[in-house]
């Protein structure tokens, strides 16, 4: 969708050197929006480093770093924050994968797992596991990972018709994703209010106790997932097209469609079991990565970038903006990011929407 | 005109059905007689007065709200997901409804109303301000506005637990505890939003052709685009003033209508002023018969109701033209 309005409005005369001129800049753009985000990511992880209630100075830090410092300041740095931030920047950088994927293989902006239903199917799971089993940790664990594939598949299965249609499957997800949240408020308002606060809260998402197995999953699952799509990202560009031009530049539309979702959705329920469905990142990190790099369509790595500056911005805002005041991570993302979002949204020019 | 005489008559059983079926069984006679000759002292007779016509009266009300807004906010943003619940319209009611309980301490449903519409109102506004005449920015601006309101909800929810055990009734979306007073407070909005509806019906006709065929044919799209939101803000105020939040009302009646009566905005907003109100009336009266003795809130019952239809509509061929 957004490909073809950018692909009319740049329809000005322009011959092969012009072209080149074109895709040169804009290559430049997109490597100058991913090197300034990995580092801003950097900078916010050192700064996040030295922060907190015990006190370890930035020197003493740069020691732990580096492979020195005490026996306290390496548990500090390296068991008790290194692991928080690890896990807001991977989980980020996982939502807002999955986000850009969606959202270009199904041509609708709006494509993302919270609106498509994986996100409440995961909630679902959660919140039926505590307030149904009345079960933690682990198994919460599972049964949003569990949660999140059966939505996933239930789309899958009722949009499939002779191929993968992106209207098809956008609208099922979204009924999936009322049928899911209509469940989990009914849910919630059975339950005993102490236990409906308790799912309340995994609902929201948070990254302060993902650390050990848990944490070494969702790396490695998110690196390996991000693997597969720099393998399968040369087809992206061609599917925003639209199905008749990604044939007709030789790429095979369903197969592609089908091996691109099945890794976003494998990168939704991996990053919700852990952390919680952290709302609304993988909507607002591709949107902001696309009007960040300008013209053209998916923007991955990009948004890849934009999703782990913001998550692991928004945690450590989350506790440090305001002394003596913590708020979990799926909270701050949508208060930092949607506002962002407006902004960008409300200054590109009118006709580019 | 068949699928709307049609329709209509499927409208009245639903209604008859609102008003005789319940956790109560009431013999029909008694019903009439309710409806004819009402004598409260009757027991039957003063629960189909007090309870059953308000809350069909509700559900009605609410229904040609969800399905008009629905109908409009597609034809508007061309994009076959948008409905009140992704335009950030929910969330404003929810985040006004949320802080009037834990800030004012209101725990009554009729007081819920003026804030729910007011917060609705006042975010549907927002999105039009900044989203303007573009679909696709529309869009975007609903869902992120719905992105920055709703943890604010979970924080309100999350430190107050009295606020948060009141909320979580309203938040399932239902047609009980309000009364008629509640209709007739809101009822004018309802009126205009529906008449404005109306009106534009054939202007969407060429809003579905593109932006630069209907200017080309000499429409005005910004005016068109304006009017709909002023009454799309109207139409899903009170919606969600009536019953809360209730989900995928608003998204399949137009898709059902455009399945039902092919694509003229004509038809489609005709029809969807009649199925709204039979699929949440229906909602309302099946959560009343599957638990013995005990009711389903609407809300829960129109997703479950919503969702197969949705994908049945979302499997047939003609999904694909909007």
């Amino acid at each position: 969708m957004t490909a073809d309005v950018r692909i009319a409005r740049a329809g000005e005369p322009v011959d092969a050197v012009g072209i080149g001129a074109v895709r040169r800049a804009d290559r430049r753009r997109r490597v100058a929006v991913v090197v300034i985000g990995a580092g801003l990511a950097v900078a916010v992880a050192l700064a996040a480093l030295s922060f907190g209630a015990a006190g370890v100075t930035p020197d003493r830090v740069l020691a732990v770093i580096l492979g020195g410092g005490d026996r306290l300041d390496r548990f500090v740095v390296l068991d008790l924050r290194l692991p928080r931030i690890v896990a807001a920047l991977v989980v980020g950088v996982a939502f807002a994968l999955a986000g850009a994927v969606f959202q270009s293989t199904l041509r609708n902006p709006l494509a993302s797992p919270d609106i498509l239903g994986v996100s409440a199917g995961a909630s679902l799971g959660a919140v039926w596991a505590i307030l149904g089993l009345g079960a933690g940790g682990a198994i919460v664990a599972g049964f949003a990972f569990g949660g999140g594939l059966v939505v996933a598949v239930v789309i899958w299965l009722a949009a499939w018709r002779q191929g993968l249609h992106g209207v098809r499957f956008v609208l099922v997800g979204v009924g999936m994703a009322y049928l899911c949240g209509s469940t989990v408020a009914w849910l919630l308002a059975r339950a005993e209010v102490r236990e409906a606060q308790t799912a309340l809260h995994w609902t929201v998402g948070s990254v302060a106790d993902v650390r050990g197995d848990e944490l070494w999953l969702l790396v490695v699952g998110t690196a390996a997932c991000g693997g597969v799509l720099a393998f399968l990202g040369r087809v992206l560009r061609p599917l925003a097209l639209g199905d008749d031009h990604a044939r007709a530049l030789g790429v095979r539309a369903d197969a592609a469609r089908v091996a691109l979702l099945v890794v976003a959705v494998a990168l939704v329920a991996l990053a919700t079991s852990v952390a919680g469905p952290i709302a609304f990142v993988a909507l607002i990190a591709p949107a902001v990565a696309r009007r960040l790099v300008g013209r053209g369509g998916a923007a991955i790595a990009a948004s890849a970038a934009v999703g782990g500056v913001l998550t692991l911005g928004a945690d450590v805002a989350g506790q440090f903006a305001i002394p003596g005041f913590t708020a979990p991570l799926g909270i701050v993302t949508g208060v930092i990011g949607a506002p962002y979002l407006l902004w960008l949204l409300s200054r590109t020019e009118r006709s580019r929407a | 005109m068949l699928v709307l005489v049609g329709s209509v008559i499927a409208l009245i059983v639903v209604v008859a059905a609102s008003l005789a079926l319940g956790v109560r069984t009431i013999d029909p006679a008694e019903v009439w007689q309710a409806l004819v000759a009402p004598d409260l002292a009757d027991p039957d007779q003063a629960v189909v007065v007090q309870l059953r016509i308000p809350r069909t009266v509700i559900g009605i009300a609410a229904g040609i709200a969800l399905g008009l807004a629905g109908t409009l906010i597609q034809g508007v943003t061309r994009n076959p997901i948008a409905d009140p619940g992704l335009l950030g319209i929910n969330a404003g009611a929810s985040l006004a409804v949320v802080l009037c309980i834990s800030l004012l301490g209101v725990t009554a449903p009729l007081g819920f109303i003026w804030f729910a519409f007011a917060g609705a109102t006042a975010a549907a506004a927002v999105v039009f301000a900044i989203g303007g005449a573009q679909p696709v920015r529309l869009a975007l601006v609903g869902a992120a506005l719905t992105a920055l309101l709703t943890p604010l909800i979970a924080l309100v929810l999350l430190r107050d637990t009295e606020a948060f055990n009141q909320y979580r009734f309203w938040a399932v979306g239902s047609l009980t505890g309000r009364d008629l007073s509640t209709v007739a407070a809101l009822w004018p909005f309802l009126a205009v939003g529906v008449v404005l509806a109306a009106a534009l019906a054939h202007r969407l006709n060429l809003l579905a052709l593109g932006d630069d065929v209907a200017s080309a044919l000499g429409q005005r799209v910004a005016v068109t685009r304006g009017v709909a939101g002023l009454a799309l803000v109207l139409l899903c105020g009170t919606a969600v003033a009536f019953a809360g939040p209730i989900a995928l009302i608003g998204l399949v009646v137009p898709h059902a209508a455009r399945r039902l009566v092919g694509s003229d905005y004509r038809w489609i907003t005709a029809l969807a002023l009649v199925l709204g109100p039979i699929m949440l009336l229906s909602a309302d009266v099946i959560g009343r018969l599957v638990v013995p003795n005990a009711e389903l809130e609407a809300g829960v019952v129109a997703a479950f109701l919503g969702a197969p239809v949705l994908i049945a509509i979302a499997r047939s061929r003609r999904v694909a033209g909007l």
